[in-house]
């Protein structure tokens, strides 16, 4: 190096590069560049430079666009690339969004499924919507007109009985179910007012219950069994009704007329046959004889006082009704989606279940898909940054 | 402030930035194109300079990246005017009042220290140029280059090296020492 010395490489590439010739309007051309719209000024070359570490924030939205466009248009491959991952996480967002808001069919009718027209002797139950089913007294027939939406009500159905047919007014038990749905908070000011109503109407509540904390529908729940006079029971229905939002509601009545009317033939028939022992009873002249009779006696005086309680139990059960009312806070339970009743309307469900299936399964496709192409685009990019830092390491 | 002293800086920068382009690139119309887009960049990014030190080490930066730039992306992707080769608009315009002799001197001494630039890979031409015509010191070729201090030294050992073994460049150093002395005078 003693001929090539460091004063000599200096002016040596200071006669190379006076060898080119200076634009003449250089730095005026800058300047006029300079000092035009941002929109005239070229795009960036990417983050290598060391001038991008900052942004002068004067940049307009246009602006970032056309730059964006630039850079789409130098690096096609990658931007396609991005086209499509973003493609795919809005399918994948559009997919789940459709998935969270798909209705799941829920059951809230005590007896949703059982056939309408199925009879129970002696009781006789039917579903039919509540807002256009009104309460009716019970005997009287249903509400038959065309369902207009609501919760499902279960109401009895059975035609009344003639009073008298067997020789005195019929004996029927009547009993309901009633589920409320009242807001976040009023739970303890309905079970209060439920209690109230029972002995409003000259009952009494029978068993009550309060789950603060979530219970299992995940809100907090009570429920309050109330026993009313039967000639209170639809105002008593209907009170409580009118405390929340009713979706449920199932009344059942039964007709125990003719087990009353054999409960008291069979005590009457058991009082003449006591009747007649005690004849025979005062006729008997041995003791034999009265033994006998008198233990006839005591199996008939059992056998009437069995059935005499049968009786005072039928008596009360058809004196009192029971109203079984579950109060639940938050919003009511969604309707069960009815089913199809023609052939036309069940293919054409079919058909759309069968499309959302496909839109499902695609989508459940799509999340390993959307995983492999991220993961592939991240190997790309990492590789090509390692790349393109490699090629600067060696420059 | 910072606004003023950078636009001092690109009016007596403007010459010596456009000829160290071309000894990095060989071409001038290249050249003249990257100092274009390093001034503009550097004018719009003029706010991010309230944070350093220098700024002249900070404009070669930007200049040696969009020389980096384009020898990356553009030059190699791109055919060649055969009228714009890397030695075209050797001969100096304003230098009419030399003699004739001399002049085909120069430019044949031009030639030569061109084309033993340019058969120095890159990494070793940028920081000679920076170096012994920019007049940056190895601190500032670091900041310039992004590398650390050790490494531009190395580098420029390496490079001074490889000049010192072209054997036209030798010969030419040999012949021609009296008249670059002159010229360096």
């Amino acid at each position: 190096m003693t001929m090539l010395d460091d004063g000599r490489l200096s002016a040596l590439f200071a006669h190379a590069a006076a060898a080119f010739e200076v634009p003449p309007g250089g730095v005026a051309e800058i300047v006029e560049r300079a000092n035009a719209p941002v929109r005239e000024q070229p795009a960036d070359d990417g983050p290598d430079d060391a001038a991008d570490e900052s942004d002068d924030g004067g940049r307009t939205a246009t602006g970032r666009v056309r730059r964006l466009v630039s850079t789409a248009r130098r690096h096609p491959v990658r931007a396609v690339a991005a086209c499509l991952v973003l493609v795919l996480v809005a399918a994948g967002a559009v997919g789940a969004a459709v998935r969270a808001s798909a209705p799941s069919p829920v059951l809230t009718s005590g007896l949703p499924h059982a056939p309408a027209s199925a009879p129970s002797a002696p009781t006789r139950t039917g579903t039919v919507p509540q807002k256009v089913a009104p309460q009716a007294p019970f005997g009287a027939e249903p509400n038959s007109s065309p369902a207009t939406g609501g919760t499902p009500v279960t109401t009895p159905t059975a035609p009344p009985l003639p009073s008298g047919a067997v020789g005195q007014p019929a004996k029927i038990e009547q009993s309901g179910t009633l589920g409320l749905s009242v807001r976040r908070g009023a739970l303890r000011t309905t079970m209060t007012q439920l209690n109230g109503l029972a002995t409003a109407y000259g009952g009494f509540v029978a068993s009550s219950q309060t789950q603060s904390g979530p219970g299992a529908g995940g809100a907090p729940s009570g429920s309050v069994t109330l026993q009313v006079p039967v000639a209170n029971f639809d105002a008593a229905l209907k009170g409580a009704q009118a405390l929340g939002k009713t979706s449920s509601l199932t009344t059942r009545a039964t007709d125990v007329t003719a087990q009353y009317v054999d409960l008291q033939s069979r005590i009457s028939a058991l009082e003449q046959s006591r009747q007649q022992y005690l004849t025979i009873l005062a006729k008997a002249t041995t003791v034999g004889d009265v033994l006998a009779v008198q233990a006839q006696l005591d199996s008939i005086q059992s056998q009437i006082e069995q059935l005499q309680g049968q009786l005072q139990v039928l008596d009360s059960e058809t004196s009192y009704s029971t109203l079984a009312v579950t109060v639940t806070e938050g919003a009511p339970p969604p309707r069960p989606v009815p089913l199809p009743e023609s052939g036309v309307v069940r293919a054409w469900h079919d058909s759309t279940d069968g499309f959302l299936a496909g839109v499902e399964g695609a989508i459940r496709i799509a999340g390993p898909l959307l995983f492999a192409l991220l993961l592939l685009a991240a190997a790309v990019l990492g590789g090509r940054a390692l790349w393109r830092r490699y090629q600067r390491h060696n420059l | 402030m910072v606004e003023q002293r950078l636009e001092e800086w690109l009016e007596e920068g403007y010459v010596a930035s456009f000829r160290t382009a071309c000894l990095i690139l060989g071409n001038r119309a290249d050249a003249e194109e990257a100092v274009q887009d390093a001034f503009l960049r550097a004018w719009r990014f003029r706010n991010s300079l309230s944070g350093v030190p220098s700024i002249r080490p900070w404009l070669y930066r930007v200049v040696v990246n969009s020389c980096y730039s384009k020898l990356r992306s553009e030059i190699p992707h791109r055919d060649r005017r055969a009228d714009d080769g890397p030695l075209a608009h050797l001969p100096d315009p304003t230098d009419r009042g030399a003699d004739p002799e001399l002049r085909a001197e120069r430019s044949e001494v031009a030639e030569t220290v061109l084309a033993a630039l340019q058969r120095l890979p890159v990494s070793l031409r940028v920081p000679v140029v920076l170096r012994y015509y920019a007049d940056l010191s190895e601190r500032d070729i670091a900041l310039a280059i992004g590398r650390r201090q050790g490494t531009v030294k190395s580098r420029l050992h390496e490079a001074r090296r490889r000049l010192a073994d072209d054997p036209a460049l030798s010969a030419l150093v040999g012949e021609a020492g009296d008249t670059l002395e002159e010229a360096g005078r």
